[in-house]
């Protein structure tokens, strides 16, 4: 009897977990510093990426429950469209493909043309990128950053700093990469620089997402610079995350007030930065270590194309393997 | 008045999260409410014991988890709304519906201006007072919960 009558008492009186013991202004100085202790590590520090792939491997099967609705959506919608709708489509695909056909073949003659001059002048080899096509699954929930989520991650090889292209031109990077999923982040972000070039006179610089309105600014340029409206932006690849010469955006406007030195200038994204939904994430291989070798010759090259004009049948004679550091000398 | 459970708590707030989770984009995003903040207010109310500061507090790491952002964002913002929930919860009984819509939106727009602050420092620009209309939305969602017979909170019998 009494030990029952014990028990019962010690029962009541168990704390648990969220028992009103603490007070709230206990509880709230507890869970403040601890979000704030969360802020300063995963902002300053590295460590929280790993709990964060982790955390988002949990994350995804309900990622595909809540999209699930979405995707019947559109499955059905394409089980019911038309014949009509579908010989349309593939009409317009046919001859899109015929015209593509036309420039790919001419790619191909002035990829082995380019590939035989590079090794006339002992450049290296530009280096063959691997792309994968990816599928938003949908964009970001932070109304404040422009980001999607892309259906690939870390197991179909994607890392961090691939670019995302679709067929007009250059969207984004991936900034994380999680195990099937990464989170791009679009060329309007406000974080997000990329180094260009005007493709009308070979101007470099750097451009920066405007974050609001969709639209890209190119800062730091003097109030007299050759720039017009029309103009395209193209990647300049100096970076080596980007590949050379995809379309970025094309000036809309350029504004230059007496009271600044320097232009503004608004630029429109040509790829479909909002609006699509397949997307290719193309990675560049790693620099290898002898990366800076080929700013050198490009930086030397008006004198080096002279003096390779009549070293040429020598050089031809190098061995493949040759460093390009080891055989200036030759021509030096 | 159905009964709650620590179960039908993480249940509601799970399917809420789920909510968020959706594949919201344009205007919708714009106007998406809090729904998990909404569920978290609606229990705090409710059911202090069972739905806490600690919870709150949890359930904003899940949600910076899922929106990509620094990790403890919206947990502050969380537990702060939390904390003032909290504390106002048992005066909750003389208010009227009115004067109870109105401090659900208070509180919501709390936990919006937190992040709000939280956002700026990390350097990002809000386009105005659209910027709000979540909570307006949210709080609209809280009224038609009531309109169709929830019960907000464990003393209002009016």
């Amino acid at each position: 009897m009494l030990p029952g009558d014990h028990q019962k008492f010690e029962q009541q009186h168990t704390p648990t977990f969220f028992a009103r013991g603490l007070s709230p202004l206990t509880r709230l100085a507890f869970f403040t510093s601890l979000s704030l202790a969360l802020m300063i590590t995963d902002s300053h520090l590295q460590y929280l990426n790993n709990v964060r792939e982790r955390l988002m491997a949990l994350l995804y099967p309900l990622q595909v429950v809540a999209n699930a609705p979405y995707s019947l959506y559109r499955a059905t919608d394409e089980y019911f469209s038309t014949h009509h709708r579908l010989l349309r489509e593939n009409e317009t695909l046919r001859t899109k493909n015929l015209q593509q056909q036309v420039v790919l073949q001419k790619l191909g003659a002035l990829t082995l043309e380019n590939a035989t001059l590079r090794n006339l002048l002992q450049l290296n080899q530009s280096l063959a990128e691997n792309s994968v096509i990816g599928e938003i699954l949908h964009v970001g929930r932070d109304p404040f950053s422009k980001k999607i989520v892309v259906n690939r991650g870390t197991n179909h090889r994607i890392v961090a700093g691939a670019a995302v292209v679709d067929a007009a031109g250059v969207i984004g990077q991936v900034t994380r990469v999680f195990p099937s999923t990464s989170e791009v982040t679009l060329i309007t972000d406000k974080t997000l620089a990329i180094p260009i070039q005007i493709e009308r006179n070979g101007l470099r610089t750097i451009a920066f997402g405007h974050g609001r309105d969709g639209t890209i600014d190119l800062p730091y340029l003097p109030a007299n610079v050759d720039v017009r409206r029309g103009d395209k932006l193209v990647t300049s690849g100096i970076d080596s995350v980007y590949p050379i010469g995809l379309a970025i955006a094309s000036v809309s406007d350029i504004k230059v007030t007496p009271n600044s030195p320097f232009a503004r200038i608004v630029c429109q994204p040509i790829g479909r930065v909002e609006y699509n939904r397949q997307v290719l994430l193309v990675s560049q291989p790693p620099p290898p270590a002898d990366m800076p070798v080929v700013s050198d010759e490009i930086a030397e090259g008006e004198s080096a194309t002279v003096k390779s004009a009549q070293a040429l049948p020598e050089k031809k004679a190098l061995p493949k393997t040759t460093h390009p550091r080891s055989a200036r000398p030759t021509h030096g | 008045m159905a009964k709650s459970s620590l179960y039908s708590v993480y249940l509601t707030i799970m399917v809420a999260f789920l909510c968020i989770l959706l594949p919201w984009s344009g205007y919708g995003l714009k106007l998406r409410p809090d729904f998990v903040l909404l569920l978290l207010i609606f229990w705090m109310l409710r059911a202090p014991h069972l739905c806490n500061i600690g919870t709150a507090w949890f359930v904003g790491l899940w949600m910076d988890l899922a929106t990509g952002g620094v990790f403890g964002q919206y947990a502050l913002a969380y537990t702060i709304t939390a904390f003032i929930a909290i504390m106002y919860q048992r005066r909750l009984a003389l208010f009227n519906a009115t004067q109870q819509l109105l401090y659900v939106l208070m509180l919501l727009v709390i936990a919006q201006l937190i992040l709000l602050i939280l956002k700026t420092f990390s350097g990002v620009e809000v386009d105005g007072w659209s910027f709000f209309l979540p909570s307006i939305t949210g709080v609209m969602l809280w009224q038609l919960a009531v309109a169709l017979g929830l019960k907000t909170s464990v003393h209002s019998r009016t």
